[in-house]
């Protein structure tokens, strides 16, 4: 096995462990912290093709740096989000949509797929 | 590339796949931040193995450091939910979800493997990088290609992270005001007192050498953020009379790159053309107010999820521990933060 | 000419910093103007690529494969014009109430996300394409959350999915500047070899764009953000914001691809459309809510989107001038005018019920009671977007399904007409449905008095509609605009 291979499985098996987790974890930070890993897994795909010049291929670098900026801006509003979300608040905000709110947090429409206690799906 | 693979990079495939295994999926969510928190370390040290610095560092700072820091207060700031274990879904849904998941992914992990077994080394455009490094006003083609070749990417990407800060400032609570720590006078203040000053040399540095080396706005950037953290955290600053200043300064590195791109439309060469002969200059002054913008952006990040607690405190129905939420933070904020503007 | 390219992208995030930072009272009438100009900037383009046929602009200075190129073809200007002749009335409908942005930062998020789509339209480098997709799904997911409490779940679910999307879209493009060695469109297509790498890459792209789009089965996040968004913000999510992963989808395939696929790949697409438009059409049927009746619906209409690579495919190496040529021509057509149709009839539709909810302070059906004596005018929108979604003369949507009609008995492919032919009488179904719950129902007691509604508001509903009716005449000069890019033909 090549130095590369090694990673490339690293690579792949990062991505497949943190998208499975994504699509199904609960918990919401959790969802996030799979976010990233599977962002890493597949920035390292970049920098693996980038490693198969020499010197290392340049451009795919610069990829790699603008993926994890815009990654780090999407951690960055779902956490906010998240805290908004998970936050205890009795004194409820004016509710801005004109439809009068649901008496429960309902994940939208009804839909025919068994929903678990977080609804279901992609 | 080719050279056969060692001891320690098995090692450390085996330790990022552990590592990332337990963050992912280790029932306790303080478990799982701090595993990710490593994660983004040892992620680090794989690029720099691989050949990759400026990846290296920016992973170090932004991935591990920054993202890792809003992880930690997403899991600890708020005590309700810290020892949260990750109660999952209705079991039927996530068996089969995980069932169709785990066929796509085996699926989608033998296509990678397969393709990157085979992957041919192609003549990229990092050549063509190389050879007209000459002309960029930088001489480190990572540099070189975000903010000369192809900075219309690295423009759209501020305009991103803008958008993830105004999203995420239209989040506040209305009636709250930015969070102000109070004034920490023991060990905390004494080392942010300490480690600001250098942190700030270091990121100045690190701002200036992205033109001949890793570095750049990118990373000092994220160094800065840490440097406010810290500051915010020990409470030393104004931190809520700045509030004022939040939009502008948060908006004022997309705002400098659209009028370098309207000025050099208008009187240059075309939208974002940066002739050779002051490309340098304009480079390093551009990145170092993307680097104000970058660095206040992910501060006030963390600072807003502060901001949502304190519109929760003294609700009926809150109990009182909720108030002395992170060591003294929440007992040490200063009084009449619920006041309307 | 080509310097008029970055102003459509960099214009309208100028704009969004000056709106981010004014005070709320000048916003919405600073970006109608904005939105205005900008309108404007895309017609003279759409002049210029009609007769000129492509223009192109380096930005930087820096040729590809080292810098990036923007190209505006046929098809990009027809999805710009798109963009800006449905965004135009509906910033002008969300001036009417707070109660439809849900907080004054839509002013600058929306400019935003204007930027990202026209970002996305104009480009012609993968990578910047993956950045401007991201600009666009984080500002859609901004949006989303405006609608409070209700739509941050939703808007969760959301960004995790356009994000997810996007990351295999990148894995995709990683693959494929591996083999050719470079980020450009354009390049790219003339020296990539199909084969297993290669296809490994499309499936890659194909599942992160069908994720975006919310193509069945993967569509379930799409009625939770859409109906929870505020309702300025649902009619550009359903009409605007899923057409540019499909665009992009479009782009890969054919100009990059040069539609060759791995077996099966485009069946199995055109099935999953199917599927989606009966599923779409039947879970409709059974809503309550309005908003999430319409967002069904668009979970619907994304299924006839994906027969275009069903069709398409086989078709494209056929000489000129044979039926399969002819076949190919009228997919590509159809499907485009059903995608205008759609962006045009679905945002009437949701400014109507959005109308309608603010009236009546409630989304539920049964709250709609009487609705058509008080406000005609806006459930004659609704109704009549209806009728265009589901293809009846003269409408636009009905010459989109009729070239797709006439491609599936040329080409022999009877158990698409049964789709094409059943998803229009199940859109009628639902339609009908909303309607008749407007009726007044004796026994029914008097509702307090419902709000008033700036008439702007309709009013804009309304124009969309009957927009999408009368173009229905205009469809052969649609076509002859958009047959250049068939894509056996002349890309350059």
């Amino acid at each position: 096995m090549t130095h590369g291979d090694v990673f490339g499985l690293l690579a792949a098996g990062l991505v497949v462990l943190a998208v499975v987790r994504l699509l199904t974890a609960g918990d919401l930070v959790r969802r996030v912290i799979a976010l990233n890993i599977a962002s890493g897994g597949v920035l390292m795909v970049l920098v693996l093709v980038a490693a198969h010049s020499e010197p290392p291929d340049s451009v795919l670098h610069a990829l790699a740096l603008t993926g994890i900026v815009i990654t780090v801006s999407v951690t960055g509003l779902a956490l906010v989000l998240i805290r908004r979300i998970e936050s205890p608040e009795h004194g409820e905000q004016p509710h801005d949509n004109e439809v009068p709110p649901d008496a429960d947090h309902d994940d939208g429409p009804h839909d025919e797929h068994i929903q678990g206690a977080h609804g279901g799906g992609p | 590339m080719s050279e056969a693979a060692g001891v320690f990079d098995v090692v450390m495939v085996l330790g990022l796949l552990a590592v990332a295994a337990v963050a992912l999926f280790h029932p306790r969510r303080l478990t799982a931040a701090a595993m990710f928190l490593v994660f983004g370390v040892l992620l680090a040290v794989v690029w720099a193995w691989l050949g990759a610095p400026d990846v290296a560092i920016a992973e170090a700072v932004l991935g591990a450091g920054v993202t890792g820091v809003l992880v930690m207060n997403a899991v600890t700031g708020n005590p309700m939910t810290a020892e949260e274990t990750d109660r999952g879904r209705g079991r039927v849904t996530v068996r089969g979800y995980m069932l169709v998941a785990g066929i796509l992914a085996a699926a989608v992990a033998v296509g990678l493997i397969g393709v990157l077994w085979d992957l041919a080394p192609a003549t990229g455009t990092g050549t063509l990088v190389d050879r007209n490094v000459a002309d960029s006003g930088v001489s480190h083609p990572v540099t070189a290609v975000l903010l000369n070749f192809r900075n219309y990417d690295t423009l759209l990407e501020i305009a991103v992270l803008a958008a993830a800060a105004v999203g995420a400032l239209a989040l506040r609570p209305p009636g709250t005001r930015m969070p102000q720590l109070r004034h920490d006078s023991g060990p905390l203040g004494a080392m942010v007192r300490l480690v600001v000053p250098v942190l700030a040399l270091v990121l100045g540095w690190l701002l200036v050498a992205g033109s001949t080396r890793p570095g750049g706005a990118f990373q000092a950037g994220a160094l800065l953020a840490g440097a406010l953290l810290m500051l915010y955290l020990a409470g030393i600053g104004p931190t809520r009379r700045l509030q004022r200043w939040t939009g502008p300064v948060l908006l004022l590195g997309l705002a400098v790159f659209l009028a370098l791109a309207a000025g050099t439309a208008a009187i240059g060469g075309g939208w974002l053309v940066l002739d050779a002969d002051w490309a340098g200059p304009v480079i390093v002054a551009l990145e170092a107010v993307l680097m104000i913008s970058i660095g206040t952006t992910l501060a006030v990040l963390l600072m807003t999820m502060d901001q949502i607690n304190s519109a929760a405190r003294g609700l009926p129905g809150v109990p009182a521990w909720y108030s002395a939420e992170r060591s003294g933070a929440g007992a040490a904020l200063q009084d009449g933060e619920n006041d309307a503007r | 000419m080509g310097v008029l390219l970055p102003m459509l992208v960099l214009g309208p995030l100028g704009g969004a910093v000056l709106l981010a930072l004014l005070p709320a009272r000048i916003r919405p009438w600073l970006t109608v103007g904005l939105a205005a100009a900008l309108g404007a900037a895309v017609v003279v383009l759409v002049g210029v690529v009609a007769v000129g046929g492509v223009v192109h602009y380096q930005v930087a200075g820096w040729a590809p494969p080292l810098g990036i190129e923007l190209l505006v073809d046929p098809f990009s200007a027809a999805m710009l014009a798109m963009t800006a002749g449905v965004s135009l009335p509906v910033l002008i409908y969300a001036t009417g109430t707070e109660l439809v942005r849900g907080h004054e930062a839509f002013w600058p998020l929306v400019m935003m996300l204007w930027s990202g789509l026209n970002a996305v339209y104009v480009t012609a480098d993968l990578f910047n394409a993956y950045v401007a997709l991201e600009l666009m799904g984080l500002s859609a997911v901004a949006l989303v959350i405006l609608g409070g409490s209700s739509a941050w779940r939703a808007g969760l679910r959301y960004l995790f999915i356009a994000v997810l999307g996007s990351l295999l879209y990148l894995l995709g493009v990683a693959l494929i500047y591996g083999q050719t060695g470079t980020l450009d469109m354009v390049g790219a297509g003339e020296v990539l070899t199909s084969g297993t790498y290669a296809f490994t890459a499309l499936v890659m792209i194909t599942a992160g764009m069908a994720l975006k789009t919310a193509l069945f089965p993967m569509h379930t996040w799409l009625p939770a953000a859409h109906a929870a968004a505020p309702s300025a913000v649902s009619p550009l999510l359903s009409a605007l914001v899923i057409k540019a992963s499909l665009y992009l989808l479009i782009r890969i395939w054919f100009t990059v691809f040069g539609g060759a696929a791995p077996t099966g790949l485009p069946t199995a697409l055109g099935v999953l459309g199917c599927a989606a438009v009966v599923w779409g059409n039947v879970v409709a049927l059974r809503q309550d809510r309005l908003k999430a009746v319409v967002s069904y619906s668009t979970v619907a209409q994304v299924g006839y989107f994906f027969l275009l690579f069903a069709y398409l495919a086989p078709a494209l190496d056929a000489p000129a001038g044979s039926t399969q040529e002819q076949v190919a021509l009228a997919a590509w057509t159809g499907v485009l005018v059903l995608v205008f149709s759609h962006a045009l009839a679905k945002a009437a539709m949701f400014m109507a019920a959005g109308v309608l909810a603010i009236a009546h302070r409630s989304d539920n059906l049964n709250d709609q009671v009487g609705a058509v004596n008080r406000m005609p005018g806006t459930v004659l929108a609704f109704a009549a977007a209806g009728v265009v979604l589901a293809g009846l003369p003269p409408t636009m949507g009905f010459m989109g399904k009729w070239q797709l009609l006439q491609a599936s008995m040329v080409g022999g492919q009877w158990w698409w007409l049964a789709v094409l032919l059943g998803g229009g009488l199940l859109t009628l179904g639902y339609t009908a449905r909303v309607v008749r719950a407007t009726f007044d129902r004796p026994g029914h007691a008097g509702r307090d008095q419902p709000r008033v509604v700036p008439v702007r508001m309709p009013a804009m509903s309304l124009m969309l509609t009957v927009t999408a009716v009368v173009l229905g005449f205009l469809t052969l000069p649609v076509a002859q605009f958009l047959e250049p890019v068939l894509p056996a033909g002349a890309l350059p």
